[in-house]
């Protein structure tokens, strides 16, 4: 409905605000829009699902359950990509 | 004497209405509304730091989904642009008038408002053979599999609305009714480019809904 909503969020805008939508920390009208997206697509609520899902497979696991070698393999991915490489 | 802020207090109350998943679940937050009890409202809810958001019945097309309960808010009562939020709320009862066959319908109800739009266009455009197939369609899936064929070329406003139809056929005839009538939506903006357009869809949107699901005329105006 892009002529008469130009503020409609693509599915690819939701995907990069959905830490902040389930954070809680979204403006209002943004939160909004995230919402009204979400009823009617059904990739994106999927998504939603396997991202809470994943959350909460996380949360279970403690520092030390991670293998050593994993936990190195994560952060060398998250060094590189946070010096954007 | 105080001054006069437009805030009436907690003790405002007000009926609106609420969408929810299969099970009372809310469909951002994921958790389970608490039913309401026999002839007695559920628990309030109140949410931390947050606020309980529902609909007025023109707000009804912005949030579909596949139950339809009668909730009470407690104020103070924000009046947002497609939704009302209250500090606390609670379910009243459920609308029976709304259920999965209601949904379905109410999807191929705005494919088929779409499908006309996209007829009148391709009389208007002198393509009186495109029209007929689609008029002459027996079912969602069918029309769907009609206006993609004809939607090839989004050349003119005829074929570009006969897209939308398509798509809103699709996830009619998949009982997704929100998505339908999202699609819906976009026909009605392609076939129409006037101020107002997607207002008068929602409008024809919200009208369907209350019809369908029994709300009543008395209830408008209460709400």
């Amino acid at each position: 409905m892009s002529k008469v909503r130009p503020q409609e969020l693509a599915c690819k805008e939701l995907v990069e605000l959905l830490t902040e939508f389930l954070d809680g920390a979204l403006e209002e009208s943004v939160r909004t829009q995230v919402e009204q997206h979400l009823v009617w697509c059904p990739g994106c609520t999927e998504y939603l699902r396997q991202f809470r899902a994943t959350i909460g497979a996380t949360r279970k696991l403690a520092e030390e359950d991670l293998p050593q070698r994993v936990r190195e393999n994560l952060l060398h991915a998250f060094r590189h990509w946070r010096h954007g490489s | 004497m105080p001054f006069d802020t437009g805030d009436t207090g907690a003790s405002e109350t007000m009926l609106a209405w609420k969408f929810l998943e299969r099970g009372r679940v809310a469909p951002f937050g994921g958790h389970v509304w608490p039913a309401p009890g026999t002839g007695a409202p559920g628990p309030w809810i109140q949410p931390p730091g947050g606020e309980v958001f529902a609909c007025r019945l023109s707000d009804l097309p912005w949030w579909v989904n596949a139950e339809l309960w009668e909730v009470e808010l407690e104020g103070p009562i924000r009046m947002l642009p497609t939704q009302i939020a209250g500090r606390r709320g609670r379910l009243v009862r459920r609308v029976n008038g709304w259920d999965d066959v209601a949904l379905r319908a109410y999807g191929v109800a705005c494919a088929e408002r779409a499908r006309d739009l996209a007829v009148s266009l391709f009389l208007r455009e002198g393509r009186t053979a495109d029209a007929d197939a689609l008029r002459q369609t027996r079912s969602p899936l069918e029309l769907h599999r009609v206006a993609q064929e004809l939607a090839t070329d989004a050349t003119t406003p005829g074929t570009a609305t006969a897209g939308y139809v398509g798509a809103s056929a699709y996830r009619a005839a998949e009982g997704a009714g929100a998505a339908a009538a999202r699609h819906a939506a976009d026909a009605a903006m392609a076939a129409d480019g006037t101020p107002g357009v997607l207002e008068r869809e929602i409008e024809w949107q919200s009208r369907w809904i209350v019809e369908r699901a029994g709300l009543g005329v008395a209830t408008v105006a209460a709400v």
